[in-house]
């Protein structure tokens, strides 16, 4: 069951009219029941591969399987909740009579609707218009309106857009608890931390390319040991020996070892013995932020 | 189907824009129904649009009701189609339908049956209230209440109806092609109010009326020759129709249909973006 993939897509394109190509020969494969990060920066390419695979956007070329199903299949989004982009409700009904629109739609029993009015923690305002509500409000009747379905498959695109701190924490919450049990979620945003916290699998999309599909784990890299010492060249010069080149590194005025932090102290004796000067040594493991930024090509603090 | 239905008549029967147009026909009703009981009771010496009483009586409401109809019920359906339709693309609720199951078209048919429906009542809402105008002026008269017969009645509730739906459709299709509502409405107000009108006298007067086959097929010529087309005397003395009552229908329900189905097309095929 785990290992079987509930979103699969082969050489998704996506050219527009005007020439521009958004979506590029991606390859993508989401697993049932883990909560998948689709991470890029803005303009990559992540709405417009999210509305291919619910068929609001056909692809100029490539392949995609949602739910067993193909993109916009009836079949297919009877098991597919979905919020794309902003949340799209009628200003002039109440949240409750919103839901109640989609419930008929997809023929789902009205009870379902004061359930996930429940799980969104909605219940209390969903008499108030549409029109009326917060952003944090609206992000959250989007969800309970992709939840009315009990679906396999959640697909949220950019949920925590336009939140404030306290409104993120609370997204990113609701997005954990219903991650829970067998039910798949997708989920794109640029927010490396909301992706790094809830997400089992992350496929990094830019220019249009997916350009990493793996675990968070896989993704930052292996951990490894930094020095900070003096002379630094004398502490490379060793440590190249001790580890081989290809272990090594260096940036901004440190040295980098892959290596496991349990050979902390033999470092350390080596270099001091050497009688180089160490003034920091400690185990480190790169952020998921330098990491997408390596592969999207984007610079910190651009 | 009844899915989409249910769904659409859930969205829309409190709508402001059905509440909102179909007051406004009632209103428009009575006023017409008021001034022109004014003009009755005082007649300007020698004034050859000179109203007779009798005809505001309830045996000649369908006639009446048919003028106030026409054609500035038929704006208010173009007015009210456009908003129906182009108003989803601004607010994302496209997408929110379109990702929930039925398809595409399944959407858009429940969406025209429900609007077909409210267009049937915008014009029930018209009948009534004329009918109503008409006995509360006979009571002040004092004079004797006698009604046109059910079928006459029937007859004027079809035509009209036919005319808002077809005139609604011009609406939703420019919604539709437009994606907004403000623009689409413009341009079909604009259409109806005078571009057809302008193209009418234009191409009659071409050659003598050589090319007078042309205007026979425009969409409002047939809808204002359907509403002169009834020959019993409830519908009032009316002018020579430039078409049959059966062409008109004809036509009519060619434009519908067709606006339909290219609007449906239009919604099949585009990306929703």
């Amino acid at each position: 069951m785990q290992n079987t993939t509930i979103v699969e897509t082969h050489g998704l394109t996506k050219r527009y009219g005007s020439g521009v190509l958004a979506v590029d020969s991606v390859d993508m494969s989401v697993r049932r029941g883990e909560v998948y990060g689709f991470l890029g920066p803005n303009g990559a390419g992540k709405t417009t591969t999210l509305r291919m695979l619910v068929g609001l956007i056909r692809p100029t070329s490539g392949t995609a399987t949602v739910a067993g199903h193909t993109p916009g299949s009836p079949a297919g989004l009877a098991k597919i909740g979905s919020l794309i982009e902003s949340p799209g409700f009628y200003p002039y009904l109440s949240g409750r009579e919103n839901l109640k629109v989609i419930a008929d739609l997809a023929s789902v029993d009205q009870k379902r609707v004061e359930e996930v009015l429940d799980i969104v923690e909605l219940r209390s305002r969903a008499g108030r218009k549409f029109g009326t509500y917060s952003t944090g409000m609206k992000q959250r009747l989007g969800v309970a309106a992709a939840l009315l379905k009990d679906p396999e498959l959640l697909i949220l695109d950019e949920p925590s857009n336009g939140l404030d701190p306290q409104g993120m924490a609370e997204m990113r919450k609701l997005i954990k608890d219903i991650g829970q049990g067998d039910r798949t979620v997708l989920l794109s945003s640029h927010l490396l931390g909301e992706i790094e916290q809830i997400c089992d699998r992350v496929g990094v999309i830019s220019n249009g390319h997916l350009v990493q599909q793996s675990t968070v784990q896989e993704l930052v890299g292996e951990e490894g040991v930094l020095v900070r010492a003096q002379p630094i060249d004398q502490a490379q010069e060793l440590l190249t020996r001790m580890f081989g080149p290809a272990a090594i590194s260096r940036q901004d005025g440190t040295v980098h070892i892959k290596t496991s932090p349990e050979n902390t102290a033999d470092i350390n004796r080596q270099l001091v013995g050497a009688g180089v000067g160490v003034s920091e040594l400690r185990p480190y493991e790169k952020s998921l932020e330098e990491v997408f930024f390596q592969l999207t090509g984007e610079k910190q603090g651009s | 189907m009844i899915a989409t239905i249910k769904a659409e008549w859930r969205k829309n029967h409190f709508r402001p824009v059905f509440l909102v147009s179909s007051g406004l026909i009632g209103a428009i009703t009575v006023l017409v129904y008021a001034l022109t009981w004014y003009q009755a009771l005082h007649p300007v010496a020698g004034d050859r649009r000179a109203v007779s009483i009798l005809t505001l009586y309830p045996d000649q409401f369908v006639n009446n009701v048919m003028g106030a109809a026409f054609p500035l019920g038929a704006a208010m359906a173009i007015v009210v189609g456009a908003i129906y339709a182009g108003s989803e693309f601004p607010w994302g609720t496209v997408k929110t339908m379109f990702t929930q199951g039925p398809g595409r078209l399944t959407v858009w048919a429940g969406r025209l049956v429900v609007f077909t429906l409210w267009m049937g009542i915008m014009t029930l809402v018209l009948f009534v209230i004329g009918a109503a105008s008409s006995v509360v002026i006979v009571s002040f008269q004092s004079a004797a209440i006698s009604w046109p017969a059910a079928v006459d009645v029937a007859k004027g509730i079809g035509a009209i109806w036919l005319i808002f739906a077809v005139n609604g459709t011009i609406g939703l299709a420019l919604g539709v092609l437009i994606r907004q509502s403000a623009a689409a409405l413009g341009i079909g107000l604009i259409y109806v109010l005078a571009v057809e009108v302008i193209a009418v006298r234009f191409i009659d007067s071409i050659n003598s009326g050589a090319y007078k086959w042309v205007t026979d097929l425009f969409v409002n010529q047939n809808a204002t020759a359907l509403t002169q087309a009834f020959t019993s005397p409830v519908f009032g003395p009316s002018s020579q129709a430039v078409v049959g009552a059966e062409h008109a229908v004809l036509v009519l329900m060619a434009y519908g249909v067709g606006l339909a189905v290219v609007a449906a097309g239009l919604l099949r095929l585009r990306d929703v973006t």
